[in-house]
């Protein structure tokens, strides 16, 4: 036993040997050679978690034989950021792209993480993408932090033979969702409309949007911050009367009791953002065909409009030393006909490019196979995405909204929910100030 | 130990003149301190270097200028004791706190209690399949905690627990494990899944340590086994229980895997649920590395004060016959 | 802590024979099996409750009774091998190195400083004893930021050493392999190799360390558990997942963020692989649990 035990640790030795060995070699980050030389090969890592971007990516390098991009896949938003941030303070470790959400920009540009690409060919991609969307990646300024690359403009998504069976007809305004709603339910007292989450603060903050909400503000010098104004109040009561009704259920979305619901149709409908098709076949594949896509009800029915959920950009770090090349790569991979379409194709996201949407999106996502126009309806919602500003706190607003909303949603009460609104004013302004920012 | 009172004298004693203090100087200092520098290298480096900066950060705070956009807009500044201070009277912190002492009260005795229990059983002579049931509760401690956790947390949803399947079945309604009156236990449940069969091995080989005679004569006395149990094999294996406990105590205090794995499933737990917790989300979610170093700090002094006083109390019976 | 009790105890008198050769004539009691058979159920329900669900494809996952089995177990572990060109068995390998590599330095670091500790008398001992000590209170959680700013500072991060490295001290490993090395390594022997002329390493190499083997197996495992179940250090330290352990890279596919759908039928096949090698081995090491240190008593 001893002479086993002394030989298995020889082994695993020797395999660790082999493979830190070979891995340490390719594992760095940093960049080497110089972008002025054009013949000198550039390597590029790009932190991304957006489904097979990789196989995106494989058609640049293909093309591009000086530039050698590799994904490097994240877990999420949150963790990528969260480690971009990291790497800025301990010096190194950043790669050279990075997949962006667009409410983390701000958050991202105060810790110095985001390279300048103004002066870079991307800065001539402005007219590639809705004046909303680019103010969301120059903040309003002269500089430009990311090239857009997806939206999430925000639809309501609904099971069409659930709604036959009642008798329903498809909710314009938040009136005939709140009357539809309660006949849902009714019919079965297990089956909601849809859920309040209080996991997902993208998803409020896109409704708050819809409701003519912007959360920060910028006035010279200062911010300001304007969560607990009538757009977000009125979204909040509205959502606290129906989940007080018990009209609609208040559980979080994407848990597994919330994917169970999505198959045995006890959530008849989901207020999501373009990319839901991907979401929903994923996790409901076997109710294809069963799904309808339709604009997002709407406070006055004269002025439609919708918010964003989700949705990002590429962004180049301050720790690149090849930002002229990474832009080269950002600008193609987000404006450039074909690599839109292999956008679209792979990862399934809805693309900020104007005309790269109008083309590659010319039919209907399989799983809405049963339903042509899915994109003219998206589109049309696109077009109706209201401004909206991001401030440099947006993760400590975001984390206020998990924890209020959640114990809002347990109490199930009205009042709850506005005071939760409050609070994030709160929470959000108080850190601000805390972090020594000029608050208005 | 035994050994040392008859083994023979020092070889160094048995030298002579200069050279003994010279080979005495290399054998006393140079060489158990060559032979503990990897260990003592790896301490500071991994261990104590990590703990001073913990310490330096926790003195600091950021400052801003202006709109805080943009290169050099943000630095660190001194900033005393304010982040401490901050800690200290922040009523999130104290209620994490707070929580997490329940948490313990309530799941310390129990997996102890259990662990006692059945390492006891195994111990008697009058149980079968004693090496089947060893195996089950033990094999626990090897399922990392966001595994056993995420397991759990499809056990406790009630749209998809075959519990609740089957209570409707009856046409009971069982409540949730994860409403906020009974999350509590719902986290305890999964720390005494995965905690229970390593204390069991604790206890139990300290059980097999205990020569028979022992046993033999507590039996010749008329001793029952429930007898022998409490009034012999309890006390001998004090230390061990002593042991546990501390080990326990700790772990209780650095609970974070468990309630962050559960907390997407519910409303019920918030992300400062435990100190660890908050400590996580101040760093990573806030990005304030400051607050979250004051705070690290706070609890790795409350931990070592309070394992330091336990040990205190019990110190002559853990450690007396060491040295 | 598995020690204490011997440290106390087991110094003169002899222990017990194992239960199966005693327990032949006593009346067994239907009590205590059952108590015991209900806590082995108890902890083998997740685990039952796991393979069931591994077996089926996505649809029954969320539309069928969850503990009965289905047939896709064959091709959830295919689905997943094929998932980005196998990942997930370089995910496996990975936790072996970390895990494996990981757990024998830090055996071998921590039997040599405890063996020291135990059996040499110098300046400073007990004071480095107490300071080794103290770092058990530590928890990782904590360490992960500050380790993390220092490896990038090395240059370090998102490479196999930023991992393996800061788990090798082990102030808990130190501490047992002290109390085995007093309790098992009996001082005449270390004095009749330095006569013969022995180097002190080649003492501890080739004769302290093979005695105190038993109790080196009970601090192995303990690391290989401790480094299997930490999560956060490889989730800070590494950007490249084909360097994630096995428990960084499910949780990833757990949380694909909100455009994409959780990946539950890989996640839940995966899990039930991952937890397959550690039962193997803990089945395999699980004699050294038992003698553990009586054995290394009985020697002394």
């Amino acid at each position: 036993m001893r002479k086993t035990f002394r030989a298995g640790a020889v082994a695993m030795l020797a395999a660790a040997a082999m493979l830190t060995a070979g891995c340490s070699g390719t594992s760095g980050t940093g960049s080497s050679g110089s972008a002025g030389d054009p013949d000198q090969k550039v390597e590029l890592t790009y932190w991304a978690w957006a489904p097979n971007l990789d196989k995106v990516v494989e058609v640049w390098n293909e093309k591009n034989p000086n530039i050698h991009v590799t994904v490097n896949k994240q877990d999420g938003g949150d963790p990528a950021v969260t480690k971009l941030l990291t790497a800025v303070k301990a010096g190194s470790g950043a790669p050279d792209l990075i997949q962006a959400e667009y409410q983390k920009i701000p958050t991202m540009v105060a810790a110095d993480a985001l390279a300048d690409l103004s002066g870079t060919e991307a800065n001539e991609t402005e007219s590639h993408f809705p004046d909303g969307v680019w103010d969301s990646v120059t903040l309003g300024g002269d500089a430009l932090y990311a090239v857009p690359q997806d939206t999430g403009p925000m639809v309501f998504y609904y099971r069409a033979d659930i709604f036959e069976k009642l008798g329903l007809s498809v909710p314009t305004t938040w009136e005939e969702y709140a009357q539809a709603a309660k006949a849902v339910h009714a019919a079965d007292p297990e089956a909601y409309l849809g859920t309040f989450s209080s996991n997902d603060a993208g998803w409020f903050t896109g409704m708050a949007q819809q409701a003519g909400a912007s959360w920060w503000g910028v006035d010279g010098d200062a911010w300001s911050v304007n969560i607990a104004e009538d757009p977000t109040q009125k979204v909040a009561e509205y959502w606290g009367g129906l989940v007080e009704e018990g009209t609609i259920d208040n559980k979080p979305m994407y848990t597994p009791e919330w994917n169970t619901a999505l198959n045995t149709g006890k959530q008849v409908g989901w207020l999501s953002a373009a990319w839901g098709p991907g979401v929903l076949s994923g996790n409901a594949g076997a109710t294809a065909g069963q799904w309808k896509v339709a604009p997002m009800p709407q406070w006055d029915a004269s002025k439609p409009s919708t918010g964003n959920w989700g949705g990002s950009s590429t962004a180049v770090t301050t720790q690149s030393k090849n930002a002229d090349a990474a832009a080269k790569f950002a600008t193609w991979l987000n404006t450039d006909p074909e690599a839109v379409k292999a956008l679209v194709k792979e990862t399934g996201i809805y693309p900020a490019d104007n005309e790269g949407a109008k083309s590659a999106l010319t039919e209907a996502p399989e799983f809405f196979a049963n339903q042509p126009d899915f994109y003219d309806v998206v589109g049309d919602a696109a077009q109706n995405v209201g401004s909206f500003t991001y401030g440099p706190n947006v993760n400590v607003a975001f984390n206020a909204y998990n924890d209020e909303f959640a114990k809002a949603a347990q109490a199930k009460q009205k009042s709850a929910f506005a005071s939760a609104v409050e609070s994030m004013q709160q929470v959000t302004v108080d850190d601000l100030k805390q972090s020594g920012f000029t608050v208005k | 130990m035994a050994m040392t009172a008859t083994k023979p004298g020092p070889a160094a004693d048995t030298a002579a003149g200069t050279p003994r203090r010279a080979k005495n100087f290399k054998s006393r200092v140079l060489i158990p301190y060559a032979m503990l520098a990897p260990g003592i290298i790896l301490f500071l480096v991994f261990m104590a270097a990590p703990i001073v900066y913990t310490l330096v950060l926790s003195f600091q705070k950021k400052k801003v200028s202006g709109l805080g956009l943009g290169k050099g807009s943000q630095s660190q500044v001194f900033a005393g004791f304010e982040n401490y201070v901050n800690a200290l009277t922040d009523p999130e912190f104290l209620g994490s706190v707070l929580r997490v002492l329940l948490y313990g009260l309530i799941l310390i005795p129990l997996m102890l209690g259990f662990a006692l229990l059945f390492a006891l059983l195994l111990d008697s002579r009058r149980t079968r399949a004693g090496s089947f049931s060893r195996t089950a509760i033990f094999l626990p401690y090897a399922v990392p905690a966001v595994i056993s956790s995420l397991l759990w947390g499809f056990l406790y949803l009630p749209g998809v627990s075959p519990f609740h399947f089957l209570a409707r079945q009856f046409g009971v309604a069982l409540p949730s494990l994860l409403d906020p009156n009974l999350v509590t236990f719902a986290i305890c449940n999964i720390a005494l899944w995965g905690g229970v069969g390593f204390n069991m091995i604790v206890m139990y080989t300290s059980l097999k340590a205990v020569p028979s005679e022992i046993y033999e004569a507590a039996k010749l006395d008329g001793c029952s086994e429930i007898q022998t149990a409490l009034r012999i094999k309890i006390p001998i294996i004090a230390p061990s229980l002593v042991m546990t406990a501390l080990f326990s105590m700790i772990a209780t205090l650095q609970v974070f895997a468990e309630p962050t794995t559960l907390r997407p499933l519910a409303n019920s737990l918030s992300t400062s649920w435990s100190p660890l917790m908050l400590v996580y989300r101040d760093a990573f979610t806030r990005n304030d590395v400051y607050s979250a170093a004051a705070t690290s700090i706070v609890i790795a002094a409350a931990t070592f004060i309070i394992s330091f006083l336990f040990l205190r109390v019990v110190q002559k019976r853990a450690f007396g016959q060491e040295n | 802590m598995t020690t204490l009790a011997p440290a106390r105890t087991a110094a003169a008198k002899s222990p017990r024979s194992s239960t199966g050769a005693v327990s032949a004539h006593e009346k067994p009691s239907y009590l205590s099996t059952g108590i015991l058979i209900l806590g082995a159920l108890y902890c083998l329900f997740p685990v039952i409750w796991v393979v069931a669900a591994a077996s089926k494809d996505g649809n029954e996952l969320f539309s069928t009774f969850t503990l009965a089995p289905s047939t896709h177990l064959w091709d959830n572990i295919a689905a997943l091998t094929e998932y980005r060109d196998g990942l997930f068995w370089r995910w496996m390998a990975n936790t072996a190195l970390y895990a494996g590599v990981g757990a024998v330095m830090s055996t071998w670091v921590s039997a040599l400083s405890g063996y020291v500790l135990a059996k040499f008398d110098f300046p400073g001992k007990s004071g480095i004893f107490k300071v080794l000590l103290m770092g058990v209170l530590v928890p990782g959680v904590i360490l992960a930021i500050p380790q993390y700013l220092m490896l990038a500072q090395a240059g370090l991060t998102n490479t196999y050493w930023s991992v393996l490295l800061p788990q090798i001290i082990s102030p808990y490993g130190i501490y047992l392999a002290r109390i085995y090395a007093a309790a098992s390594v009996p001082g005449d022997v270390i004095e009749a190799a330095r006569t013969e002329g022995a180097k002190e390493l080649y003492i501890f190499n080739r004769i302290a360390a093979p005695m105190m083997l038993p109790g080196l197996v009970t601090i192995f495992l303990f690391q290989f558990v401790a480094i299997w179940n930490n999560f956060m250090l490889p989730y800070i330290m590494l950007g490249d997942d084909h360097l994630f352990p096995i428990t960084v890279g499910l949780n990833g596919l757990l949380n694909q963020g909100a455009s994409a759908p959780a990946l539950y039928t890989l996640v839940l096949a995966g899990a039930l692989l991952s937890i397959v090698p550690l039962v193997i081995m803990f089945l395999l090491l699980q004699r050294y649990w038992r003698v553990d240190l009586a054995a290394g008593a009985v020697k002394a």
